[in-house]
């Protein structure tokens, strides 16, 4: 079935059969591999993308129920003169590590600071709950967050 | 099958005034444009300071990482590349009587499947060889590879691997350590359970406890955990046509990967190269070969690059996990804390195969008497097969484990006499120029530093 | 009713394999623009090694983390390595890469030498400069003498070398030897909360020291404690592989599995202790393992502060030490 939407700005579409998650729809027919395949289950959080501002775990949700959404990916966040204010501080506070969760991390940071710009701890907390990481025991991945959110608070 | 992804092309806007500026000046995309990257960015302090040690340097795979660029083995694809899936076993133990691949074979989009009559020497094992590649005749943990399919799709892989027939005749399943440590039922007969065992000695440990004034005996145990790299493994065959073959592998050690390729497969270790991209989490449970041989050999079958990745259940089941101990600790000491003997007794539930064993046993019975100047110290350490999974290398080798039994029996010794947790550890840590318990001589050491700056920094106030 | 609780662990660790050889390789080469590339076959696991085993050789050459490429991870274009496992990589290949850049760096003294008008053995490697020792006035950029020994001495300046820790094995009936060249040591303090009506233990602070040496990179020094401890937090309170009586795992998917998220992790306080090892690189141990030694242990000591209740057998979950709890509490009545 054809499934049409727009990524990062951009309309994209492809036939696919029915049963495809949005996760394999961005990895496999579009060529987006920054979400990825954790668990696929919907536990770990890596394949998290934003769909019509609420960030999603793409591996549970079927690429025909975005049809006609808007979904922003990791490969949305940077353009050619600057990195996102969240890559920046992710990168310069160590706050990635092995990277594999960071892609999902950075959308559901990007998510919360959409709606909520001056988080609290917890707040940042509990919108990572969500996202399991296994290297940085997170703390780094916290500081980043408030460090970002006060870049753009200030810009 | 899905038709090529169509793009608007009226959102990308090219910007040519006229022929000869077009000639000369670079094409311009719009600079909000999404999926591209910045090429220049204003490196940081301290990347270009000199000297280079002690800068607290940003990465640059980090960069990558965080703009979704880097390669991990799922993200790449090679032209014509097929996927494979591994069935594992419906038994803990038992006997493979027969294997039926042929309805498999049958399904449209299965290229080829293998079982382990087809791997050239199938045995591996970063200590001793006693695990198969693909089991053939006996299986001994749930996690055990009976079978391989390479297909169009993982889903017809995974779906064909249902179509594979095993017929198991059931052999007595050991879960228990202590169990196992009877030898009733022999899990890789004729070899004993007891697979390796540890011994240090030093001093006269019962002298030790007969001069103590106080004697504390307990008992420990340890769970087993999983590594939880949020990567699953995942490996890429392809052969040349000089009969080289590439793996891609996620495989932490890619030099000793190579040989151990070179032994399942009878190939010269000049016909095979190794690639080990950025893993995304290893902690341990990345350190052997694990369905690599299998996929070089499908590849070989079907002419094809394969690739497989675990599922999230695989990691759990079939790839290694922590050694389990059971920790017996009787320590002597003298009125005022200071231990004048140790005697510890540990048994390892060693899973169906040795692995990293070897090196946990180790580790562990000499880490065992903790950082204490001890001078009379018997360790005595096993490790036992059972029908569980693997236990193999995880952050720590042992260390967890035995820290969490002589930090608490010390947290025992001092609340029974009286003395101040800090106390007691500053009265029996290590200096520099102490003797270990395998009496090496030890070098830059700060244990007391260390406990006096977490104490201070923690506010701890001595009771 | 909530009860606080502190507990003090410390341990120490060794690194590098147990007696067994455990080489690595490396090869480092200069441009002829002063710049450098390191070949090594270890693999990035994601604790920044590459980023750490570049700064060793930066140092050896006297210029930036930036100034050298790292090149990893292919059998057939970097040289051997035993791996990235028992927190070899820093010491052992950073003590191989030292060697390397330093073979490199010879042939630039050698080239250097004559157009300095000294002795080989009175030159350094310092600020991108090759320069006299004891006299940094005379003098020539890193990149000129690169480019010299390439194209006039006609000695391009690569270097390879390989390190193996000097053990001693250890007697088979005593377990008496050498196992490793070098340890490192740690303390750590939680702070606990245990609600005593349900069992439930939130670890509300962690003060840690660790010891790595002379550490290469605090960031990435700092993140590998922070990731430590949370694997140690998972294993005092939460993680278990359960099998059921056929040997079969009751909970092999992350729903059943409980591990820390963002929710779970105490407030850290992460310290170094002031060290450095001759006979590591530039100083530096390794960081790696230890790092998830001490926690779950000072948790438990922790709640026996907070509770009166020893858990002898890990995890700690709320049931556990509810059950603990109550026992205390009829024993005592």
């Amino acid at each position: 079935m054809l499934v049409e939407l727009k990524v990062n700005g951009e309309k994209r579409s492809a036939d696919v059969p029915p049963e495809t998650t949005l996760l394999k729809f961005l990895r496999e027919y579009l060529d987006l591999t920054g979400a990825k395949l954790g668990c696929d289950v919907g536990d770990c959080g890596t394949c998290t993308v934003i769909v019509d501002g609420i960030s999603v775990n793409s591996c549970i949700m079927l690429a025909a129920k975005a049809n006609g959404s808007e979904v922003t990916t990791i490969e949305g966040l940077a353009t050619t003169s600057e990195l996102h204010p969240l890559q920046k501080s992710f990168e310069e506070l160590g706050a990635l590590q092995c990277g594999f969760c960071g892609t999902g991390m950075l959308m559901s940071a990007k998510q919360l600071l959409d709606e909520n710009p001056d988080p609290t701890d917890f707040e940042i907390r509990d919108a990572l709950a969500g996202n399991l990481c296994r290297c940085t025991g997170y703390t780094k991945i916290i500081e980043a967050i408030k460090d970002a959110a006060k870049n753009m608070r200030a810009a | 099958m899905a038709t090529k992804p169509t793009q608007d092309l009226d959102q990308k806007t090219l910007v040519i005034e006229d022929t000869e500026s077009a000639l000369n000046a670079p094409v311009r995309v719009k600079e909000a444009h999404p999926i591209i990257y910045p090429l220049s960015l204003p490196e940081t302090e301290e990347r270009k300071a000199t000297p280079a040690v002690g800068q607290s340097a940003s990465r640059p795979d980090a960069r990558l990482h965080g703009l979704g660029q880097t390669k991990y083995i799922d993200d790449i694809k090679f032209p014509n590349m097929i996927y494979a899936k591994v069935l594992r076993s419906a038994k803990a133990h038992a006997k493979i009587i027969s294997i039926d691949t042929s309805e498999a074979e049958a399904m449209p989009g299965v290229y080829a499947t293998l079982t382990g009559k087809e791997i050239p020497t199938n045995t591996f094992g970063p200590t001793f060889q006693d695990q198969p590649v693909l089991s053939d005749t006996v299986v001994r943990h749930r996690g055990d590879g009976v079978a391989a399919v390479a297909a169009v799709s993982e889903q017809v892989a995974q779906e064909a691997l249902k179509k594979i027939k095993v017929v198991y005749e059931d052999l007595p399943v050991i879960l228990d350590p202590e169990e196992a440590l009877k030898d009733e039922v022999l899990i890789h007969p004729p070899k004993s359970n007891i697979y390796t065992s540890k011994v240090i000695k030093k001093g006269d440990v019962e002298k030790g406890l007969a001069e103590s004034d106080h004697i504390f005996t307990n008992r420990y145990k340890t769970q087993f955990q999983e590594h939880v790299p949020i990567e699953p493994h995942a490996s890429i065959a392809l052969w040349d046509g000089n009969g080289r073959v590439t793996l891609w592998s996620s495989l932490g050690r890619i030099t000793l990967g190579r040989e151990d390729m070179s032994r399942t497969l009878n190939l010269p270790q000049s016909k095979i190269r190794m690639i080990g991209t950025i893993v995304g989490g290893n902690f341990g449970g990345k350190n052997e070969i694990t369905n690599e041989p299998i996929l070089a050999l499908l590849s070989k079958k079907t002419g094809r690059p394969v690739k497989c990745t675990y599922t999230r259940e695989d990691e759990f089941v079939s790839s290694t996990i922590r050694h389990p101990f059971i920790m017996d600790f009787t320590t002597g000491v003298n009125k005022e804390g200071k231990i004048l003997a140790r005697k510890i007794k540990m048994i390892l539930d060693g899973g169906a195969y040795c692995s990293w064993t070897g090196t946990t046993i180790g580790k562990g019975s000499i880490l065992a008497a903790g950082p204490y100047n001890i001078d009379n110290l018997h360790v005595e350490s096993y490790a036992v097969y059972t029908n569980k999974t693997t236990t193999g290398a995880m952050r720590g080798f042992g260390a967890p484990q035995v820290c969490f039994a002589y930090e608490s029996q010390m947290d025992e010794i001092a609340k029974t006499l009286g003395i101040d947790p800090l106390e007691i550890r500053l009265r029996n840590a290590f200096r520099e120029g102490s003797l270990s318990p395998t009496s090496q001589t030890l070098h830059s050491v700060v244990v007391e530093e260390s406990l006096l700056q977490a104490a201070e920094a923690f506010g701890w106030n001595r009771s | 009713m909530k009860k606080t609780g502190k507990g003090i662990a410390c341990m120490w660790y060794p690194i590098g394999f147990t007696v067994m050889a455990n080489p690595s390789a490396a090869t480092v080469k200069v441009n002829t623009d002063g710049t450098a590339t390191l070949l090594t076959g270890t693999v990035e696991t994601g604790q920044g090694a590459l980023t750490v085993l570049g700064q060793i050789a930066a140092e050896t050459l006297g210029i930036a983390t930036d100034d050298v490429h790292v090149v990893s991870g292919d059998t057939d274009t970097t040289p051997m390595d035993t791996g990235a496992i028992a927190s070899r990589t820093t010491y052992v290949t950073g003590n191989a890469i030292v060697r390397a850049a330093e073979a490199a760096r010879q042939i630039l003294f050698e080239a250097a030498a004559p157009l300095l008008n000294v002795k080989p053995d009175q030159l350094e490697a310092r600020d991108k400069k090759i320069q006299v020792l004891g006299f940094p006035s005379r003098f020539l950029p890193i990149s000129k003498v690169a480019q010299h020994a390439e194209t006039n001495v006609g000695k391009p300046a690569i270097g390879s070398s390989s390190y193996n820790p000097p053990t001693v094995e250890m007697d088979p009936e005593t377990g008496q030897g050498k196992p490793f060249n070098t340890y490192v040591y740690a303390t750590q303090i939680a702070e606990v909360e245990v609600d005593d009506e349900t069992g439930e233990v939130v670890v509300k602070r962690i003060v840690a020291v660790h010891d790595c040496g002379q550490p290469i990179n605090p960031m990435l020094v700092e993140g590998q404690i922070q990731g430590g401890i949370s694997m140690g937090v998972g294993y005092a309170l939460q993680e278990e592989i359960l099998f059921d009586s056929q040997g079969k795992q009751i909970n092999p998917n992350l729903t059943n599995y409980i591990m820390p998220t963002s929710l779970d992790m105490p407030e850290l306080d992460v310290q170094l202790v002031d060290n450095y090892d001759p006979t590591g690189p530039h100083g530096a141990k390794g960081v790696g393992e230890p790092t998830a030694v001490p926690t779950a242990a000072a948790i438990m000591n922790a709640i026996y502060d907070a509770v009166g209740v020893r858990i002898t057998t890990l995890p700690a979950t709320a049931e556990k030490v509810m059950t603990a709890i109550l026992e205390k509490n009829a024993q005592e009545a």
